[in-house]
């Protein structure tokens, strides 16, 4: 008896029900298809350029009504999902070898990659810290050192060679306090956690918590190289203006303002 | 698998052994005077005790790191004393003791209320003190779900991810458990690595809940006989 009832309510009035359903779909359906113009670009960049391309995004954003969406991370990271399929689009890497493995993998469009920007190193800590860190040297006696993991994030690498080249690694692996990204190790010294870090000129100059004590010299340091490529994953037309993007004067302003070298055109 | 494999695994035996023990007699304690309390708060005690297990592990390590950092209250008076924590194997202790603490803690108590109250008042009627009644009569009764959830709280420590990062970093050699090295592995490429210490946790964790499995059969048949 009871039972007939609950059936019944379930059943009841279906005409209403798959009307107003179709009404919702009819509704959704128009929906989807004027917000059709405007597609959706999949960007994965360094960590170190989460300003630059937040703000670069914005702008894309206003002046094509497209809409960026970014991942940020260690370039060895985002290499290794893009070669697992990931659905990036556009991939800007701290590192020449990590788009390499990922144009050996036959995912970069061809003719579509370009050395976008380079880089310089720094050594940081705590804006608090009284450590007098005047030269390379100094680098020995720092309880713990921020880096990039130096066996697979650029930055660490970068700052591994550097140190390789100064006869300094041996003796200061030993306190590495190896990184997810180089914004982790810039995050593990404004934190006090962390003696010192090696990070990027640019990852130096967002933080009001941290105090740069060395300027890594050019020729000291290994050639840092930013390429940015379209790949093949990409699917509609905004994927490509965005690449091209990168490249405007307008993104070159952006990327100047915070610290990066604007390498096309040169 | 080489010398610096077998170092890994030895590293993450002792840390969660090390933890493991650390929360043994706190945990079981927790459990008896949560399963004897009546009083207002119980279940609210009982929730906060859980917390752990159903929090993100980052976020209860976001909290570690907050307590624990160098600049923070407790992480501040510990390194004024010469302790370091933070990116040493005593966060990675501490991290995995709070995230397996509550499943100790949950199994012991239920088994602590599924002893008959009046086998413990007869005791206590033949003279026995609260601390005798508790090691003569509670903890026999009870100890299956003790031993249970201490290896719970074992095999937790021995998988345990999320807090461990955030509280002692990835660190090689000095902080890299099992389940850091193979995230390590696949984040540098050696994916050949990362399986093979994958199939050592595998290994692991069926050897002690196997273990575990013959222990508590063992005892059953040897009391019933």
């Amino acid at each position: 008896m009871l039972c007939s009832r609950i059936s019944s309510r379930w059943s009841g009035r279906p005409d209403i029900e798959r009307r107003s359903f179709v009404a919702a779909l009819t509704t959704l359906l128009a929906a989807a298809s004027t917000a059709r113009a405007a597609e959706e670009v999949v960007v994965f960049a360094a960590a170190s350029l989460a300003d630059a391309l937040r703000e670069i995004g914005r702008a894309f954003e206003a002046r094509t009504g497209h809409r960026v969406v970014l991942s940020l991370g260690g370039s060895n990271d985002l290499a290794r999902q893009i070669r697992a399929g990931a659905p990036a689009e556009v991939f800007v890497s701290a590192s020449a070898e990590r788009m390499d493995e990922v144009e050996r993998a036959g995912l970069v469009r061809a003719g579509d990659r370009v050395n976008l920007l380079s880089n310089r190193l720094v050594v940081v800590v705590p804006v608090t810290a009284a450590t007098a860190l005047a030269r390379a040297e100094d680098l020995v006696g720092v309880g713990r050192l921020a880096l990039g993991d130096p066996e697979a994030v650029p930055a660490g690498i970068y700052a591994r060679q550097w140190l390789e080249k100064r006869g300094l690694w041996e003796r200061v692996r030993d306190r590495v306090v190896p990184t997810l990204d180089v914004r982790a190790a810039l995050a593990a010294v404004e934190s006090g956690n962390a003696d010192a870090g090696i990070v990027y000129r640019t990852d130096a100059a967002i933080s009001k918590r941290v105090r740069v004590v060395l300027d890594v010299p050019v020729e000291e340091a290994p050639r840092i190289v930013y390429p940015a490529a379209l790949l093949t994953a990409s699917r509609g037309p905004a994927a490509r203006a965005f690449y091209e993007h990168l490249r405007s004067p307008a993104a070159r302003g952006v990327f100047e303002r915070l610290g990066f070298e604007f390498l096309p055109g040169r | 698998m080489g010398a610096e494999e077998l170092r890994v695994v030895l590293f993450t035996l002792q840390m969660a052994a090390t933890a493991t023990a650390a929360i043994l007699v706190p945990g079981v304690a927790a459990a008896f005077l949560l399963a004897g309390y009546r009083g207002p708060g119980k279940s609210a005690l009982e929730t906060l005790l859980s917390l752990p297990l159903v929090l993100p592990p980052t976020a209860v390590g976001l909290a570690l790191l907050e307590l624990l950092g160098r600049n923070r209250p407790i992480g501040a008076w510990l390194a004024a004393r010469g302790i370091e924590v933070v990116f040493t194997w005593k966060a990675v202790v501490l991290a995995t003791a709070v995230m397996s603490f509550p499943l100790l803690v949950r199994s012991a108590r239920t088994a602590f209320e599924e002893v008959d109250p009046r086998l413990v008042g007869l005791a206590r009627t033949l003279g026995c003190g609260p601390l005798a009644a508790f090691f003569r009569v509670t903890l026999p009764l009870a100890w299956r779900g003790v031993l249970a959830g201490t290896v719970l709280a074992f095999s937790r420590a021995l998988g345990e991810f999320g807090a461990t990062i955030m509280l002692a970093g990835n660190i090689p050699g000095r902080t890299q458990t099992l389940a850091l090295a193979i995230f390590h592995d696949t984040q540098v490429g050696r994916d050949g690595r990362a399986g093979a210490l994958a199939a050592v946790t595998v290994a692991l964790a069926f050897a002690t809940l196997w273990t575990t499995e013959w222990l508590v059969r063992r005892r059953s048949r040897a009391e019933g006989a």
